[in-house]
C-alpha cells in the first residue's frame, strides 16, 4: 500500500484510486511497415524489468481516469515524483542521456 | 396486451424507497434517499482554453470549477472530472434545451456536450455519522472533504463522486448500474448508525435539490411523454 500524487487532479490519494499501466515511454517503431519482426516483437513485448529506478505508468482510474508516470523504485517502493506524461518525457530524456 | 411504451425509472424502484421514507429528526445519526431521474451531461473539452470554458459558463451560468471542486449556477452544478471533462448536473425535463445550447455554444470548438443521464443517478447522505459512513465504505480522508469539493473516489468495489455542499452531509453521484449494489452496501454499513430513508430536505433555494421533478421523485417511475 502506498499513496500516489496525481497530477492531474494536484491530489494525493491511496493506491486504490489507481491502476498500473506498465513501463512509461515505450518508443514505437517510427516506421512500422519496414520494422524487422525482431523490432517490433521487441516493442510489444519486450520490457525492462527493472530492480531500481523505474519509469512507469499508471492511471487514475477511479478519479480522473488520466494516465500520468511516476518514477518509482521497484525494490524499496520509494517514490521520486509523478508528472504528466508530458512533463515527464523531459525528465526521463535528461535522464536516460545521463 | 404488454406494454411496450417506454418509461423512466429510478434504478433503485424495487427498493421502493418513497414508501420506506419518513420525515428527518434529529435521532436518526444517518440519512439517505435517492435523487432520482436528474439529468446528466458529460462536457469534454480542454478546460483550460479560454474559450472552451467560456462556451461552458454562458450555457450554465457557472463559472469552470477548479480540480477537485464543484460550482453551481443556473443550469445546476457543475462537477470537475479532469482537466477535459466536465458533468453538468441538472433538470430532467431542461435536458434538450441544455445539449442545444451547449451544440451552439460549442460551434467551431474542439468540444462537445452529451448526455449520459441513463448512466448516473445521485444519492444524498447526511447525519452526525456520515463520514463514519464513508469511512466504512473507502480509502479517501472523508474527514478533509469541504464544502464546495467534489471527489471521485473508491465506494465498496464500485466508484463514485462525493460532493460536499454543506456540512450536514453529502451528495453521491455513482454509476446507475452499480446503484443497487451501493444502496445494499451502504444499507449495511449504516447498520450501527441508526439509519433512516429520510425525507430530502425541502428543496428551496438548495443548488441540487431544487433540480429535482417533483413528479419524478413521488413515484420514482414514469412513463415518457416523446
Ligand atoms: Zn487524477
Amino acid at each position: 500500500m502506498f499513496q500516489l500524487h496525481c497530477p492531474h487532479c494536484g491530489a494525493t490519494r491511496e493506491e486504490e484510486e489507481f491502476s498500473y499501466a506498465g513501463e512509461a515511454y515505450i518508443a514505437r517503431p517510427a516506421n512500422p511497415e519496414e520494422a524487422s519482426d525482431a523490432e517490433w516483437g521487441d516493442y510489444l513485448f519486450m520490457r525492462k524489468n527493472t530492480r531500481g529506478w523505474f519509469w512507469e505508468q499508471w492511471q487514475h482510474t477511479a478519479g480522473c481516469r488520466k494516465v500520468f508516470v511516476v518514477k518509482r523504485h521497484t525494490a524499496s517502493y520509494q517514490i521520486a515524483g509523478s508528472w504528466t506524461l508530458a512533463e515527464g518525457k523531459a525528465h526521463y530524456l535528461k535522464e536516460s542521456e545521463a | 396486451m404488454p406494454n411496450f411504451q417506454p418509461y423512466l425509472q429510478s434504478p433503485l424502484v424495487n427498493f421502493n424507497l418513497p414508501a420506506e421514507t419518513v420525515p428527518a429528526d434529529s435521532s436518526q445519526q444517518v440519512r439517505a434517499n435517492e435523487l432520482p431521474l436528474l439529468g446528466y451531461i458529460a462536457i469534454r473539452g480542454e478546460l483550460a482554453d479560454a474559450a472552451i470554458a467560456a462556451a461552458v459558463s454562458s450555457v450554465t451560468g457557472a463559472s469552470v470549477p477548479a480540480a477537485g471542486q464543484f460550482s453551481t449556477g443556473d443550469a445546476g452544478v457543475l462537477v470537475w472530472v479532469s482537466p477535459d471533462e466536465l458533468l453538468l448536473v441538472t433538470r430532467r425535463a431542461e435536458l434538450a434545451q441544455r445539449l442545444a445550447a451547449f451544440e451552439a455554444a460549442f460551434a467551431g470548438l474542439f468540444a462537445h456536450a452529451v448526455d449520459n443521464s441513463g448512466g448516473l443517478t445521485c444519492l444524498s447522505l447526511s447525519g452526525s455519522e456520515h463520514v463514519t459512513v464513508l469511512r466504512h465504505m473507502g480509502v479517501y480522508d472523508f474527514e478533509s472533504l469541504a464544502v464546495g469539493q467534489a471527489v471521485s473516489t473508491v465506494l465498496g468495489k464500485a466508484g463514485g463522486t462525493v460532493l460536499r455542499l454543506e456540512d450536514d452531509g453529502v451528495f453521491l453521484i455513482i454509476r446507475r448500474s452499480f446503484a443497487d449494489y451501493l444502496w445494499l452496501l451502504l444499507r449495511k454499513v449504516c447498520t450501527p448508525y441508526r439509519f433512516a430513508v429520510a425525507k430530502l430536505a425541502e428543496s428551496g433555494s438548495h443548488p441540487l435539490l431544487r433540480l429535482l421533478d417533483k413528479q419524478h421523485a413521488a413515484p420514482a417511475r414514469k412513463a415518457v411523454t416523446a
